[in-house]
């Protein structure tokens, strides 16, 4: 007999109301009645803002006193509910539908985790329970995002851990290596891999087949549809992978390969969030003192968890781009650091400044003075601007590549405050309410819109 | 749960069989590439942004890929092969566009898997580059790597020290 497993995931938009559950429910039915043998994954029911998100039980502590750190074991618990509660309910509505089905919590579905609460990698996964529950006709339905960790594997139970970003897609892609499936199937709400947000391109038309690096890159840059933690899995394992629309009949994209690369010259034009971009003037620090600023910037950078896009690192400055929603951690831990160099006579303070003084470090300049000569490092701020992206292959080291984006964008009169670029792309920071008209000029400029 | 006691009457033993999945965190190996030409086009006149247009227009046109394209404050500053040194040389001089080169350099590639999940990791690959000492010409990164140009020593010992670093 031939076990033709499906394992379908379905993010939080397609189990947030009883009418999306009901459409999900309908297509792992269809795919059943197809003669596959379904396995179904669940995201959290709903995204920010709803009441079973993540976000909502993380609030639950924070409103108890948002000062003191929830311990990330006791998180893990609490955020892993989402999944048991959405599992749950699918099961129950798949009954209702005359369906049998079980709920799998990720440790019941054989998810071996490494034990990192919050961020765990999967070790391994013993996939007996989900075969036997398939074996008894029923749909097996695991909680994504979850597995369990045991440092002694001979003691019953283990430490519950969630596996961070991505962790539902990757659920679902180690789940599907592990029962060898036929394919993964990632449901969503757009139709697949697409060229460029349709907000921005209305007329974005879909990627049919995309490669794992261009994936990969697609997420580093700003646009995540399918987590790379899920596409590495299913390319190491040589499953199919697709993502898909639960509420169309679109085929969506494959993700392949390297060596089925369709052979295109540029993938999609991705754009990040709100960005405020940092460049750190060193020209007036002792060229000796140069390295321990440096270090100092970027090891508060790292010990805070810092996201930092376009780097703009030179012997003479050094700058970055940080997420605006961690801007004020950023502001908080280097506006009036003080770093001191030298003893004696030799003594020098340094001082950071992110732009305009603020009458603390005004205060602060002061009262460092009478320690020896104060020199500050200013960083000029360049607040609401946005990073947008061409994501592509070798073709990006292709001579006049860039002049071919920076002439669309000046014909279009966006004013563009840096570059920069890798092997697989290259991106642009440009004011915030430009985002939109620059992914728009640069998918034209590139014939996107005839993409495939 | 013995595997061997499971019942296995339509699945065949290999599909129940224990996998390794994820790669593993952090840096994972470093490469170096070598033979790159570091170029400071500078003093543009205004308006500075049809300028650099120009400036870039004329190392396409001479059939010149670059890579790690800069904004700086009177130009641009870009990488290239090191074969095509001269051919800049002369293109940018027959332009009259004032220009440094500095010959000699290198990329080091640090990889890690994902490097985006794991915050503040971008910053913290930057700070061992400083704190080897190594003076950075410019950095850029991937999904799963950092690139970091330098002078060619400088790379090369910054690609030993990470591989002792990997090794352990």
């Amino acid at each position: 007999m031939a076990n033709k497993v499906v394992v379908m995931k379905f993010g939080g938009t397609s189990v947030a109301t009883p009418e999306a559950r009901m459409t999900s429910a309908m297509r792992v039915i269809s795919a059943k009645e197809k003669g596959l043998q379904p396995v179904v994954v669940v995201s959290a029911i709903g995204r920010k803002g709803m009441p079973y998100a993540t976000d909502t039980f993380i609030n639950l502590l924070k409103e108890i006193d948002p000062n003191v750190e929830p311990d990330a074991r006791e998180l893990d618990l609490l955020i892993a509910c989402g999944e048991i509660l959405s599992s749950v309910i699918f099961a129950h509505t798949l009954k209702t539908l005359g369906h049998s089905a079980q709920a799998f919590r990720g440790g019941q579905a054989g998810i071996r985790t490494d034990g990192v609460y919050g961020n765990a990698r999967i070790v391994s996964i013993n996939p007996t329970a989900l075969f036997r529950c398939l074996e008894k006709g029923a749909i097996p339905v695991v909680c994504g995002f979850q597995g369990t960790y045991s440092e002694d594997r001979s003691l019953p139970g283990g430490e519950l851990t969630t596996l961070g970003r991505g962790g539902s897609d990757t659920t679902a892609s180690a789940v599907g290596a592990a029962m060898q499936a036929d394919a993964v199937e990632i449901f969503t709400d757009v139709d697949g891999v697409k060229t460029a947000d349709p907000d921005a391109v209305k007329e974005a038309p879909t990627l049919r087949q995309v490669t794992y690096d261009e994936v990969a890159e697609i997420a580093h840059l700003g646009a995540k549809v399918v987590h790379p933690r899920a596409a590495e899995i299913a390319m190491n394992y040589d499953i199919p992978l697709w993502v898909k629309n639960t509420f169309s009949d679109d085929i969506g994209t494959e993700i392949v390969s390297r060596d089925k690369f369709p052979g295109r010259r540029v993938t999609g034009v991705t754009h990040t969030g709100k960005l405020v971009f940092l460049q750190f003037d060193l020209s007036g620090a002792d060229q000796a003192h140069r390295a321990k600023l440096e270090s100092s910037i970027y090891g508060t950078m790292e010990r805070y968890g810092v996201q930092l896009f376009m780097l703009n690192v030179s012997p003479e400055s050094t700058g970055f781009a940080v997420p605006r929603a961690q801007y004020p951690i950023v502001q908080d831990v280097l506006d009036g650091l003080v770093i001191p160099v030298g003893d004696g006579n030799d003594r020098l303070v340094y001082v950071f400044q992110l732009g305009s003084p603020t009458p603390e470090v005004e205060t602060q300049v002061e009262l460092l003075k009478s320690l020896g000569e104060v020199r500050r490092v200013g960083a000029v701020l360049t607040e609401g601007c946005t990073m947008v992206s061409v994501v592509g292959h070798e073709y990006m080291q292709q001579p006049g590549v860039f002049l071919r984006a920076l002439e669309a964008l000046e014909s279009g009169q966006i004013s563009v405050l840096q570059t920069s670029d890798s092997d697989f792309s290259l991106s642009v920071l440009v004011p915030e309410s430009e985002a939109m008209r620059t992914v728009k000029l640069l998918h034209g400029c590139f014939g996107l819109a005839e993409v495939v | 749960m013995n595997q061997q006691s499971v019942s296995t009457s339509s699945f065949s033993q290999s599909q129940i069989s224990e996998t390794a999945f994820e790669k593993r965190r952090g840096i994972s190996h470093v490469e170096l590439r070598t033979g790159l030409t570091q170029v400071h086009v500078l003093n543009l006149a205004e308006p500075l942004a049809k300028k650099r247009l120009e400036a870039l227009k004329a190392v396409a046109n001479a059939g010149i890929s670059l890579d790690f394209l800069k904004l700086t404050p009177t130009g641009v500053s870009f990488l290239i092969p090191a074969d095509k040194t001269e051919l800049i040389s002369t293109t940018l001089k027959q332009a009259d566009i004032t220009n440094q080169l500095d010959t000699g350099r290198s990329i080091v590639l640090i990889y890690a898997v994902n490097i985006r999940d794991e915050e503040g990791m971008i910053a913290g690959i930057l700070q061992r580059v400083i704190n080897a000492g190594i003076s950075i010409d410019h950095a850029s990164d991937m999904h799963d790597r950092i690139l970091i140009v330098a002078e060619a020593s400088q790379a090369e010992r910054f690609k030993n020290l990470i591989e002792e670093d990997i090794r352990g």
